[in-house]
């Protein structure tokens, strides 16, 4: 990595001030953890002048359920903390789990929630400095016509990432929301409309974040009575491993049918991948193989793999069924 | 890279000196009867373990000397390129940086991914500045397409030539074909079929590279992470333009090499002449990068076979053709068929080149592509048949000793019990299908004669055993101090071992599972040589005969008269002032060859997800003596780790079409971890009682990850032949079959 400098802001105010308003501006980078960061720093991705460190800053590390039965995650909380909360684990189940499921024991120690929600994408022409791709400002897609094995099968083009946080998909699943603050000040917004397509904001961002603002929280709403919650990651590599396909699911039951169901899929799309069409088609049904089947066809439709990564629909469709089967 | 021949001059003069003084017969050293042995044969932990998992072992990588400087290569990403002009003016600027320099001469391209592909060396005070020094060189690359990194690539019509010897090389055949096509008229099952084998990485933690400690003048200390000490200085005194008798090397401690670290390198090159330049000591340690771009692999393999059997399940017929896929170099396969007796075969086997790094040895090479193929296919066979696998594969293996392992190993893991042997299973409700499969393997456990021991005894008790001997994980640095220990009924804490350093006595290369065969029979000589001394001294203070006197307890006495000795410390004060000192040689009867294992794998494969988990892994492995079973164990587990990981994850990819490798680095390039593990049941085979000092490490690591895709087979019904067992693969095998 570079020479930079190093700034320690005490406040989310001031901390906003030292960032460049403008994404395409990488002349200062925020840091929480680091895990993303550094990677991205030792492999020259990104080579700031600045680094401007979140951990002086006060007041981001809340992580406590309100009166209402909403849970509040400051941005810094860790995802060791998150995963171990014993509320957390009985009320919201997918959250846990997915914090649960990220890198290894040393990532989630340092990793935090803020961070693993903006992290940068992983593929591999991406992370390699050599390949000036899309999201590098070049003129090509490697992944399109190259080695896609890890790509994404939903949402694609230009790019052809996935999104790479197991939390986003579980807190998208629960309809959390998040605030952002900058100098213009805070702005909160669901987080499934934080993230965007590459059709969307164009192949270099993944969300609509300014480059000034700070995520400060998330917030889960309380969750309608009787949701059972879970998180299905298949990573290749047990140890650590990003998701090569990711289930986040919340199902309310009544009388042994399914009453309500939120659906969202990680590792296979530029964003955390909603299917309202399957949610509604599991509504009224009960979970048997006729279902799981179907629901899976569901989930899956529109999907459209390029050369090496067609067996993420099956895998996706398995890691559903048992999903499904595990919470009824 | 210095192949280990190249010492072949010295080791025949050391065989030369080692005949040319026969010993009486009855002085000859002979290992203790395994029944009596008191510190050999059992469980000796690792002299070194306690530094290693505290931190305060000292590896290469930790060297740090006064006036020392961080040397950095500057790398190309691209397999092959045009390289114009390279300017180090901007390098040069940086503060801390002390030294750059081109390593290409003008206008010469980049003609293979590796070695090939450095162009600059920078150093610096620090790691830092050396960092900004490679950042700030400036040179115009142009990647070439095709970039020749794939077989089809570097086989196609008008392909540029990529080595001295052409795309292709090496061809050579064994057997007649047409006897062998007509073998399989008579077959009552015929399989054919392509497997492939990618490209395996030998992953060292501790990445390649060197200190080298020179300050001008006529001598240098070399810290080098090394398999093979004795030969490090002939090579650094020729980089450094030195007598090689003023060039010492020294590797306390090692971090993996696997077969990949005998020779210094061009980056031992690179610091030798950055230290003659500068008359400072050099830091030049491969980055993660730079380790996965040049210090070799396991050859990947491309093996196309006919095999026919006949209904009794022996192998009739074979015919292979081959493929050796090691980039530059020439790739290692043994030839077919490995192991199995099969009546008519023929094969041709060649060098398929691209513009990659040169594969090198790596812990049995050739030996796990080989069985592999030949595995799965005896296994298709089998199944082709309706013969259980095991019994099919005990008709056409005539040693007896592969009968006793491989019966031993399927009782371990169930295999009588296993609901199908003959044709493979299925999932459950849940999806998951149980499989187990099986696997064996050999090596020929050879031994170089060139190994000299020295021990000393000190008047004060304190013992010391020395030979140049690294340790690459294997132990020996343990070992020589047990074997001294045994001789004289000591315990193994009493014994001073001296390893890792060329100013010891010489010894031998790590490599091939030859230190054990070639070190112990040499540190029993010396230490016999020692005892012998001593026993004559003792046995005139007692005046006793000395074939009377036995070392045990800890004390020198009378066999049977136990009240006539003294204490070992009482024995050592005999020798007045000075220690007495002993030499000891390689000696042959002290060694034998050829190991032998079997393995079986139990697997449970998700048909849902692709998920292949291993379950458990058995191997029962024959290995002579079995000096230390702690080490042998761990050595054991190793293998069948390192089996696995090949198995079920590893494989080297590079981008077809710009030629970069995109798995350069731990998180792309994927090795089982904790996660993976399954149960190990190692066993080692106390029925081979050969009286005999020999390695074993390269077997186990042979036919693990066959034994797992037979597994595979047998839970399902997906026959794998492409390297690794990825769940993608397995996927959509299984949906395949399902339509
Ligand atoms: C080996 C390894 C394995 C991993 N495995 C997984 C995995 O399985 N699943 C997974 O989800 N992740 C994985 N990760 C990614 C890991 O970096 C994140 O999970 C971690 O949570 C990042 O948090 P951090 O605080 O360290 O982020 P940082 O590195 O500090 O920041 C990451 C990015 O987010 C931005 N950022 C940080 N905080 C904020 C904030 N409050 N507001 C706005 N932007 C912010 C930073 O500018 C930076 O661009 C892995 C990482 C490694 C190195
Ligand atoms: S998928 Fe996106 S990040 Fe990957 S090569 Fe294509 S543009 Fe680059």
């Amino acid at each position: 990595m570079n020479a930079f400098a190093w700034q320690r802001p005490g406040t989310v105010a001031q901390a906003a001030a030292l960032l460049p308003s403008d994404v395409d501006d990488r002349s200062a980078a925020l840091m929480a953890g680091g895990q993303d960061l550094l990677t991205e720093l030792r492999n020259h991705l990104v080579e700031p002048e600045r680094v401007v460190s979140l951990k002086g800053v006060a007041g981001l590390d809340a992580l406590r359920f309100e009166s209402d039965g909403s849970l509040v995650i400051g941005a810094l909380v860790t995802l060791e903390r998150l995963a171990a909360d014993a509320q957390v684990r009985a009320r919201l189940a997918v959250l846990a789990e997915a914090a649960l499921s990220v890198g290894s024991p040393q990532i989630r120690a340092a990793g935090t929630v803020g961070g693993n929600l903006n992290q940068r994408p992983r593929c591999w022409y991406y992370r390699n400095e050599a390949m000036v791709c899309l999201k590098k400002g070049g003129d090509e897609c490697f992944a399109q016509s190259g080695m896609n094995k890890y790509n994404a099968i939903l949402g694609g083009g230009p790019s052809y990432i996935v999104h790479p946080s197991d939390l986003a998909p579980a807190l998208v699943a629960l309809s959390a929301e998040a605030t952002l603050v900058s100098p213009r000040g805070a702005r909160t917004l669901k987080l499934e409309d934080f993230y965007k397509l590459p059709s969307e904001v164009g192949p270099q961002r993944e969300t609509v974040r300014a480059g000034d603002e700070v995520m400060t929280e998330v917030r889960v709403p309380a969750p309608a009575p009787g949701m059972r919650s879970t998180y299905a990651k298949f990573k290749e590599r047990g140890s650590y491993d990003w998701a090569l396909s990711a289930v986040a699911l919340c199902l309310w039951t009544s009388g042994g049918a399914i009453a309500d169901a939120r659906l969202v899929l990680g590792g296979v799309a530029p964003k955390p991948w909603r299917t309202p069409s399957t949610e509604a088609l599991l509504k009224g049904r009960v979970v048997d193989d006729e279902t799981c089947r179907l629901a899976g066809v569901e989930a899956l439709r529109g999907a459209a793999p390029l050369a090496d990564n067609g067996y993420k629909i099956p895998l996706t469709q398995g890691l559903l069924t048992r999903a499904l089967r595990s919470l009824s | 890279m210095t192949a280990p021949d190249s010492n072949a001059a010295q080791i025949a003069a050391a065989a030369a000196a080692a005949n040319a003084l026969p010993p009486a017969a009855d002085e000859r050293p002979e290992w203790t009867p395994r029944a009596e042995m008191t510190v050999l044969n059992r469980e000796i932990p690792r002299l070194d373990g306690p530094q290693k998992v505290t931190g305060r072992a000292r590896y290469t990588h930790d060297v740090r000397l006064p006036g020392m400087v961080y040397a950095r290569l500057v790398v190309t990403p691209y397999a092959r390129a045009d390289v114009g002009r390279i300017s180090l003016t901007a390098a040069r600027k940086v503060p801390g940086v002390v030294y750059a320099e081109t390593v290409k001469a003008d206008d010469e391209g980049v003609r293979y991914q590796g070695y090939d592909g450095i162009l600059v060396v920078v150093a610096a005070e620090t790691p830092e500045a050396a960092e900004d020094g490679v950042r700030a060189v400036r040179a115009k690359v142009t990647p070439l397409r095709p970039p020749l990194v794939t077989p089809e690539q570097a086989l196609a019509d008008g392909a540029p030539q990529i080595t001295r010897r052409g795309n292709v090389s090496s061809e050579s055949s064994r057997g007649d074909s047409d006897a062998a096509a007509a073998a399989l008229e008579g077959c009552d099952a015929v399989v054919e079929a392509t497997y492939t084998l990618p490209v395996q990485h030998h992953v060292c933690l501790e990445t390649h590279g060197c200190v080298v400690d020179y300050r001008g003048g006529d001598s240098a200390t070399v810290y080098h992470s090394s398999q093979y000490v004795t030969g490090g200085p002939q090579e650094f005194a020729q980089y450094l333009e030195l007598p090689r008798g003023n060039v010492r090397v020294i590797c306390e401690h090692m971090g993996g090499g696997f077969g990949s670290k005998f020779g210094a390198g061009t980056e031992g090159l690179l610091a030798c002449q950055t230290a003659k330049a500068l008359g400072r000591p050099v830091h030049l340690m491969l980055t993660r990068e730079d380790e996965f771009l040049m210090a070799g692999n396991r050859s990947g393999s491309k093996q196309r076979m006919v095999g026919g059997a006949t209904k009794d399940g022996k192998l009739r017929a074979l015919l292979v053709e081959a493929d050796r896929l090691g980039g530059v170099g020439q790739g290692s396969l043994p030839t077919p068929p490995y192991i199995y007796d099969v009546e008519t075969s023929w094969s041709r086997l060649r060098s398929v080149h691209t513009a990659t790094d040169s594969n090198r040895a790596q812990r049995s090479p050739g030996h796990p592509q080989a069985s592999f193929a030949m595995e799965s296919l005896v296994d298709e066979l089998a199944y082709a048949l309706s013969i259980d696998p095991l019994a099919m594969r005990l008709a056409n293996l005539s040693d007896p000793v592969y009968h006793r392992q491989l019966q031993r190993a399927a009782r371990e893991i169930g295999w009588d019990a296993h609901p199908h042997k003959t044709a493979h299973g299925a999932p459950d409700a849940d999806g998951r299908a149980l499989g187990i499969g099986f696997g064996v393997s050999t090596w020929g456990s050879s031994s170089r004669p060139d190994a000299i021991v020295e021990v000393r005894i000190h008047p004060d008790g304190s013992l010391e055993v020395s030979n140049a001997v690294q340790d690459i994980g294997q132990g020996s640095r343990t070992l020589v101090a047990a074997i001294v220990a045994e001789e004289f009924g000591l315990p193994v804490s009493a014994v001073t071992p001296r390893i890792g350093d060329s100013s010891l006595p010489t010894s031998v290369y790590s490599g091939g599972s030859i230190t054990t065969g070639s070190v112990a029979p040499a540190v029993k000589d010396a230490a016999f040589n020692a005892r012998t001394a001593l026993a004559a001294r003792v046995a005139t203070a007692l005046g006793v005969e000395p074939d009377t006197l036995v070392f045990r307890g800890g004390r020198v006495e009378v066999r049977d008269d136990p009240s006539v000795g003294m204490s070992w410390k009482g024995a050592c004060a005999l020798l007045g002032g000075d220690p007495l000192t002993a030499s000891g040689k390689y000696r042959d009867h002290l060694h034998g060859e050829r190991v032998h294992g079997a393995q079986a794998a139990k697997v449970s494969v998700d048909v849902l997800t692709g998920r292949v988990r291993v379950l458990r892994m058995v191997c029962v492995q024959d290995q002579g003596i079995p000096f230390n079973r702690m080490a042998l164990r761990s050595q054991i587990n190793g293998g069948l780790i390192q089996a696995l990981s090949y198995g079920l994850f590893e494989e080297r990819v590079i981008d077809p079409i710009h030629g970069v490798m995109l798995s350069d680095d731990l998180e792309a390039y994927k090795i089982a971890g904790a996660q993976e593990m399954p149960e190990f049941t190692v066993i080692l085979d106390d029925d081979d009682d050969r009286q005999a000092a020999m390695g074993m490490a390269e077997a186990p690591n042979i036919p693990g990850h066959g034994a797992i895709a037979n597994a595979v087979y047998n839970a399902c019904g997906v026959r794998v032949r492409d390297m690794p067992l990825t769940p993608d693969k397995i996927l959509t095998k299984w949906l395949e079959m399902q339509r």
